[in-house]
C-alpha cells in the first residue's frame, strides 16, 4: 500500500525542521539559556513571584521551542505572542503568576483548558505528576502534542476537543488552569475541582489588559477572587490613591 | 469648453466619497473600526498632498492638462480596484494587534497608509487641476464636485445592498474610469478609447470573482470558525453591516453565569456583524426547563418583582426579550436599530429561535432606542438597558462611539417611561481599573437626584458576580420583602450585594473578593453628596455622559496622563484607553503631515506678491468650519432618524447638494469681496443660531412621520449649507484675480484642514461637547471673515 502523506503533517514536519534549523544556526543554545535566566530574574522574580518550583520550571522550559519560528528571537521578551488561529502564548510573567497562584506541587493532577502552544502545560509538568490539557483547535492540539512528546514530557496528555465538559474520567483535579477564558465558567469544570482545589482564569484580551481570577472550592461552596489586572507589569495602584 | 468635464468631475467626486465609505466598511470587516478610522484619515491627506504637488509642478500640469486629467482619473479608478488585491496580501500578514507584539509590524501600517492614500491622491490631483484650469467657472465646477459627492454617498448606500465588502472598491472604481473615458483628449481618442474600455474589465472581474480577504484571526467570527465543525450558515450584505450566522456544536453563550449553575448550557448559533459578536440565536425549546439568565445578576429585576410590561432597548438577537417572556411578562416591547437583523430574525432565522418574534405578547420596533423613547408615550414596569462593555473589557476601543442610550438625558427619558413602581435594569461587566460600573452608577444616582429622590439607597440595588454587576433602579422604595429576596438570591447564586438597603460591609465580598477594595469606597462616594469631588479626584472620567458629550466609554482624562503613567507604568496607557489614544495618535500624525504639506511649497517656490496669510486663514477657516458643522449635524441627526446610516446619508447629501447650489449661484456675484463678507457673516450667524436651537428643534419634531422628518431636515440643513458652499469658489476666484499661483496651495490647505478638522471635531466633542464644536466652527469662519476684511 502506498504511503499517504497528509499535507498538514508534511507542513508540521517542515515547520519543526525549520524551527530546528533556525535554532541551531541562528542563536546558540547558551544564548537562549542566558535569555531565560534574564527573563526569570527581570520579568518574574523582580515582580514578586517567589514560588520556588515555578521559578525553577520557568528557568528550565525552553520557551523558544513553543513559539513560531518568526518569533523565536523574541521568545523571552516581556509580552504575549501570536501562535496562529487567534491564539497566543501568554507573556512569561502571566504564565508564572498563574502557576504560582495555584501552588502546584509534586503529586498533583492538573487539568488545563486551552493548550495553545503547550508552554503552560510544560511548566506545570515540571512540577506536578500529571497534566491533562485540552485544546479545541485540532491543528494546535496536534502540534502541541508532538512538541511536548519530542521534548520528553511524558506526564502531559494533550486531548484534542472541546474543553467545555472538562475530563470527567480523570476528575477530580487539584487545580484547573483555564487559558482560554470565555464569558462563563463551564459548570462541569467547577464540579471536577477537588474540595480545596483552585482554578485560575485570565479575563480579557491578551494584547490589552488581562485580569486574573481565582476560583476556590471549599466545603462545597465556591468563591472567587479577582486578582490584579496585568499587562507586562502588574497594574497595582499606588497606595497613595 | 468640453461640457463633459462637469459630468466627469461629478463622477470622480462621487467615487471618492463612495470609496472612502467603502474602505471604512471593508477595513472594519476584516480588521477593526479604530484601525479603519486611522488609516482612512491619513489616506485622505491625499487631498492636501495633491495641492502641494500642484503648487510645485503647476506649469507642467497646465501644459499637459488635458492628457493629465484623463490619466489621473483612470489611475484613480485602477488604484481603487488595485486596493483590493493589495489588501488581500497585506491583511494576510498584518493585524493591528501585532504592533503591540513586534514593532517591526509598523512597516505594514505605514504601507497601508501609503496604499490607501494613492487613489485619494490621484483623484484629488485631478480635481485640483480642474479648479486651476477652469477657475473662471469655479462656481459651476464646485457645484459639480459637491453634487457628485452628495450623490456618491447615496450611490454607496445602494452598493451596500448589492455587494460584499470585498467587492465594493471595485464597484466604486468603475466611476472614475468612466469619468476618464468621457474626457479622453480628441488627439488621443483613437489610440486610447479601446484600452480605456478594456480597463473596465478589471473592476468587473474583481466584482464577479472577488478576492478572499483574510479576516483578522483575533476577530470573534474567526474564533468561532476555528472551532471544530463550525460553518457559516448564512451571509447577508446590507448597509447595516456584513452579517454572518455561524453554526457550531461548541458555541455556548451564558455571560457571567453563576458558579452554582450545574446544568448544561445549551449550544447556540451566533450572529456576527463585520466579524464582531452581535448576539446568540438561542433555541427557546432548549429552555423549557430552565433559563440560564435566571442564574445571572441580570435576573435581579425579576427577583425583586414580576413585571408585566417590559421594554427591551437595543435588544440585538432577542435573548433578553425571551427572558422577559420566560419570567411571565404579559407585554414585551423590543427595540433594535438594525433593521436587517430584525427582518432575518422574523423570517429566515425564525426557526432558530423558535419564532420568538411571532409571540403575540412581543412587539418589535426597528429604531434607535433613544429615538424610540423620544417618540413613545407608553409606560413600563421594567426597562432593560443593553449590557455595558464586553467580557474582560475592551480597553476603551469604543471610546468615541456616541452612546445616546447611556447619557443622563437618556436616563431621564427612560425614567419618564416608568410606571409608579417601575424599574430600570442595567448590567455591566466588571473592568479593571474600574470605570464602566462606576460611570453607570453615577448616571443612575444623578438621575434619581434630578428627579428629587434624595434617599438613593432606598431606590437603587446593585449585586455583583465573579464578572458582572447589575443595577436596578426603582421608582418606589424597595420593600423589606424585596430586599430579603435579593439577599436570598445572592446567597443561592454566590453573588454579593454591593448596594442594598441595610447592607453590612462584610456582605459585599462574601463570595467574590476584589484585590482592589477601593471599588466599594468609590461606590459609596458616588452615592454620597461628595460625588463631585470624587469625580474630580478619580483618575478616570466617570462623570455621566450627556447628549452633548455622549461618549459613555470615554474614560481618559488628558490632565491625568502623567499620573496614570506613574501609577501603571510607562507604555501601559495605550492599552487602558486604546480608542481615544488612537484618535489622539491620528490627530498628531495628520497634523504633522499636513504641516509639512502646507509648508513644503513655500520652500520651493518664490511666489511674489501678498496673499499668503489671506490664503492660509481663508481656506483653513472655511475647511475647518465646514467639517465641524457637517460632523455635528451627522451626530445630531443620528438621534433624529434613529439610524446612523440614514442620518449620515441625509446630512451628507443634503449639505453637499445645497452647498453645490450655493456655489453655482455664487458664480453670478459680481463684487466678490463684498459678497464674501456678507456670506461669511451670514454663515457665522446661522451656525451660532443652530448651536443653540438645533437640539430643541429636533426634539420637538422627532415624533413626525419619516417623510416629514426628511423634509424638515432638508429645510434645516439647506439654508446654512447653501451659504457654506460659497466661500470656497469665491475665494479661489479672488485668488485668480490677484495671485493665481496660490490656487493649488489654497486647494491643498483646504484639503489638509478638512481632514484635520474631522478628527479635531471628535476630540473637542469628547472634551467639551457639541456646543463648543459649533461655537468653534463659527470662530473658524470668523477667522476667514477677518482675513477677508484685512486682505
Amino acid at each position: 500500500m502506498p504511503i499517504q502523506y497528509n499535507t498538514i503533517q508534511v507542513m508540521r514536519y517542515l515547520y519543526i525542521l525549520f524551527a530546528f534549523l533556525i535554532l541551531s544556526w541562528s542563536t546558540p543554545a547558551q544564548d537562549y539559556k542566558k535569555a531565560r535566566e534574564k527573563m526569570v530574574t527581570e520579568q518574574i522574580s523582580k515582580r514578586g513571584i517567589k514560588h520556588a518550583h515555578t521559578l525553577d520550571a520557568m528557568r528550565k522550559v525552553e520557551r523558544h521551542l513553543f513559539v513560531p519560528p518568526a518569533y523565536m528571537r523574541m521568545a523571552y521578551d516581556d509580552g504575549p505572542m501570536p501562535i496562529g488561529y487567534g491564539q497566543t502564548i501568554s507573556q512569561p510573567y502571566i504564565v508564572a503568576y498563574m502557576t504560582e497562584i495555584i501552588k502546584p506541587k509534586s503529586g498533583d493532577k492538573i487539568l488545563e483548558i486551552g493548550t495553545g502552544s503547550g508552554y503552560q502545560a510544560a511548566i506545570l509538568a515540571e512540577i506536578v505528576d500529571k497534566v491533562y490539557t485540552i485544546e479545541i483547535v485540532s491543528e494546535l492540539a496536534n502540534a502541541a502534542s508532538e512538541r511536548l512528546q519530542k521534548l520528553g514530557y511524558d506526564n502531559v496528555e494533550v486531548i484534542s476537543g472541546d474543553g467545555y465538559y472538562g475530563l470527567e474520567e480523570e476528575a477530580p483535579f487539584d487545580a484547573i488552569v483555564v487559558t482560554a477564558a470565555s464569558e462563563h465558567i463551564p459548570p462541569s469544570l467547577t464540579q471536577q475541582l477537588k474540595d480545596g482545589g483552585k482554578m485560575v482564569i485570565p479575563v480579557g484580551s491578551p494584547f490589552l489588559v488581562q485580569t486574573l481570577m481565582l476560583v476556590e472550592k471549599k466545603g462545597g461552596k465556591i468563591s472567587t477572587s479577582s486578582l490584579m489586572p496585568v499587562r507586562f507589569v502588574p497594574f497595582t495602584r499606588s497606595r497613595k490613591e | 469648453m468640453n461640457r463633459k468635464i462637469y459630468l466627469s468631475l461629478g463622477l470622480l467626486s462621487a467615487s471618492l466619497i463612495a470609496f472612502q465609505l467603502a474602505l471604512m466598511q471593508l477595513i472594519s470587516a476584516v480588521q477593526w473600526n479604530h484601525f479603519a478610522y486611522m488609516v482612512i484619515s491619513i489616506a485622505l491627506l491625499g487631498f492636501g498632498a495633491s495641492g502641494t504637488l500642484l503648487a510645485l509642478t503647476r506649469k507642467w500640469f497646465e501644459r499637459h492638462a488635458e492628457f493629465a486629467l484623463y490619466l489621473l482619473m483612470i489611475l484613480t479608478g485602477v488604484s481603487m480596484s488595485g486596493i483590493i488585491l493589495f489588501s488581500s496580501a497585506l491583511f494576510g500578514k498584518f493585524d493591528t494587534y501585532l504592533i503591540f507584539v513586534d514593532l517591526s509590524n509598523v512597516k505594514y501600517l505605514v504601507l497601508s497608509y501609503f496604499s490607501f492614500f494613492i487613489p485619494f491622491f490621484f483623484g484629488a490631483l485631478a480635481i485640483g487641476l480642474i479648479y486651476i484650469q477652469y477657475v473662471n467657472r469655479i462656481g459651476t465646477m464646485y457645484f459639480a464636485d459637491l453634487l457628485g459627492s452628495g450623490l456618491g454617498g447615496i450611490f454607496l448606500l445602494l452598493l451596500l445592498w448589492l455587494f460584499y465588502p470585498a467587492q465594493l472598491p471595485a464597484a466604486v472604481s468603475i466611476l472614475p474610469i468612466i469619468a476618464g473615458i468621457l474626457i479622453i483628449p480628441k488627439s488621443w481618442a483613437r489610440r486610447l478609447i479601446i484600452p480605456s474600455l478594456l480597463l473596465l474589465l478589471l473592476p468587473i472581474y474583481l466584482i464577479i470573482s472577488p478576492s478572499k480577504l483574510p479576516v483578522s484571526e483575533f476577530k470573534g467570527v474567526s474564533g468561532a470558525l476555528n472551532m471544530p465543525e463550525s460553518k457559516i450558515y448564512m451571509e447577508e450584505k446590507s448597509p447595516y453591516g456584513h452579517i454572518q450566522v455561524i453554526e457550531s456544536p461548541s458555541l455556548r453563550y451564558a455571560p457571567g453565569l453563576s458558579l452554582s449553575f450545574t446544568e448544561d448550557i445549551p449550544v447556540s448559533d451566533a450572529l456576527y456583524i463585520n466579524g464582531n459578536w452581535f448576539g446568540p440565536l438561542t433555541d427557546r425549546t432548549e429552555n423549557n426547563k430552565i433559563h440560564f439568565l435566571d442564574y445571572t445578576t441580570h435576573n435581579l429585576a425579576y427577583v425583586i418583582s414580576e413585571p408585566g410590561s417590559v421594554l427591551i432597548l437595543d435588544g440585538r438577537t432577542g435573548l433578553h426579550a425571551d427572558h422577559a417572556l420566560w419570567n411571565g411578562a404579559s407585554k414585551v416591547t423590543f427595540v433594535e436599530e438594525n433593521k436587517k437583523v430584525l427582518d432575518l430574525l422574523k423570517n429566515e432565522l425564525a426557526f432558530k429561535i423558535d419564532s420568538l418574534f411571532s409571540d403575540p405578547k412581543l412587539t418589535s420596533i426597528s429604531l434607535h432606542s433613544r429615538s424610540f423613547l423620544l417618540s413613545d408615550t407608553s409606560h413600563y414596569d421594567l426597562i432593560v438597558l443593553p449590557p455595558i462593555e464586553s467580557f474582560g473589557g475592551s480597553s476603551g476601543v469604543n471610546a468615541l462611539e456616541e452612546q445616546y442610550i447611556l447619557t443622563l438625558d437618556a436616563m431621564n427619558d427612560i425614567w419618564d417611561h416608568l410606571n409608579d413602581s417601575g424599574m430600570i435594569e442595567v448590567t455591566s461587566w466588571m473592568d479593571y481599573p474600574v470605570r464602566n460600573p462606576l460611570k453607570i452608577l453615577a448616571t443612575l444616582v444623578e438621575t434619581l437626584e434630578k428627579k428629587g429622590y434624595m434617599e438613593i439607597e432606598q431606590h437603587l440595588i446593585a449585586i455583583r458576580s465573579w464578572g458582572t454587576i447589575s443595577f436596578v433602579l426603582k421608582k418606589s422604595p424597595f420593600t423589606a420583602d424585596e430586599v430579603s429576596r435579593v439577599r436570598d438570591f445572592c446567597e443561592l447564586m454566590y453573588f454579593d450585594p454591593v448596594l442594598l438597603p441595610g447592607i453590612d460591609s462584610s456582605e459585599r465580598s462574601a463570595f467574590n473578593h476584589l484585590e482592589d477594595s477601593g471599588f466599594f469606597s468609590s461606590v459609596d462616594q458616588i452615592v454620597s453628596p461628595e460625588r463631585a469631588s470624587f469625580y474630580k479626584n478619580y483618575d478616570f472620567n466617570i462623570h455621566p455622559a450627556t447628549d452633548s458629550k455622549p461618549y459613555f466609554s470615554q474614560f481618559l482624562k488628558l490632565a491625568r496622563l502623567n499620573k496614570l503613567r506613574d501609577m501603571f507604568g510607562q507604555g501601559a496607557l495605550p492599552f487602558l484607553e486604546i480608542g481615544y489614544f488612537i484618535t489622539l495618535l491620528t490627530f498628531i500624525q495628520i497634523s504633522l503631515i499636513a504641516f509639512i504639506l502646507i509648508i513644503l511649497p513655500l520652500f520651493f517656490t518664490k511666489w511674489k506678491g501678498k496673499g499668503k496669510v489671506y490664503t492660509l486663514f481663508h481656506f483653513s477657516g472655511i475647511g475647518i468650519g465646514f467639517m465641524f458643522v457637517e460632523i455635528i449635524f451627522i451626530q445630531q441627526f443620528i438621534l433624529y432618524f434613529g439610524n446612523p446610516v440614514i442620518a449620515a446619508s441625509a446630512v451628507l447629501s443634503g449639505m453637499l447638494i445645497s452647498s453645490g447650489i450655493g456655489s453655482l449661484i455664487s458664480s453670478r456675484f459680481k463684487n466678490s469681496n463684498r459678497s464674501l463678507l456678507v456670506i461669511l457673516s451670514l454663515v457665522i450667524l446661522f451656525i451660532l443660531f443652530y448651536a443653540f436651537i438645533l437640539t430643541p428643534l429636533l426634539r420637538a419634531s422627532i415624533s413626525l412621520p419619516f417623510s416629514l422628518k426628511i423634509i424638515f431636515s432638508i429645510l434645516l440643513i439647506s439654508p446654512v449649507a447653501f451659504f457654506m458652499g460659497m466661500p470656497f469658489p469665491i475665494g479661489l476666484k479672488q485668488l485668480n484675480e490677484h495671485n493665481n499661483t496660490l490656487i493649488p496651495w489654497a486647494w491643498g490647505i483646504n484639503g489638509c484642514f478638512s481632514v484635520i478638522s474631522t478628527v479635531l471635531a471628535t476630540i473637542i466633542a469628547v472634551e467639551a461637547g457639541f456646543l463648543w464644536v459649533m461655537l468653534l466652527a463659527s470662530l473658524a469662519y470668523g477667522f476667514a471673515l477677518v482675513a477677508n476684511v484685512f486682505r
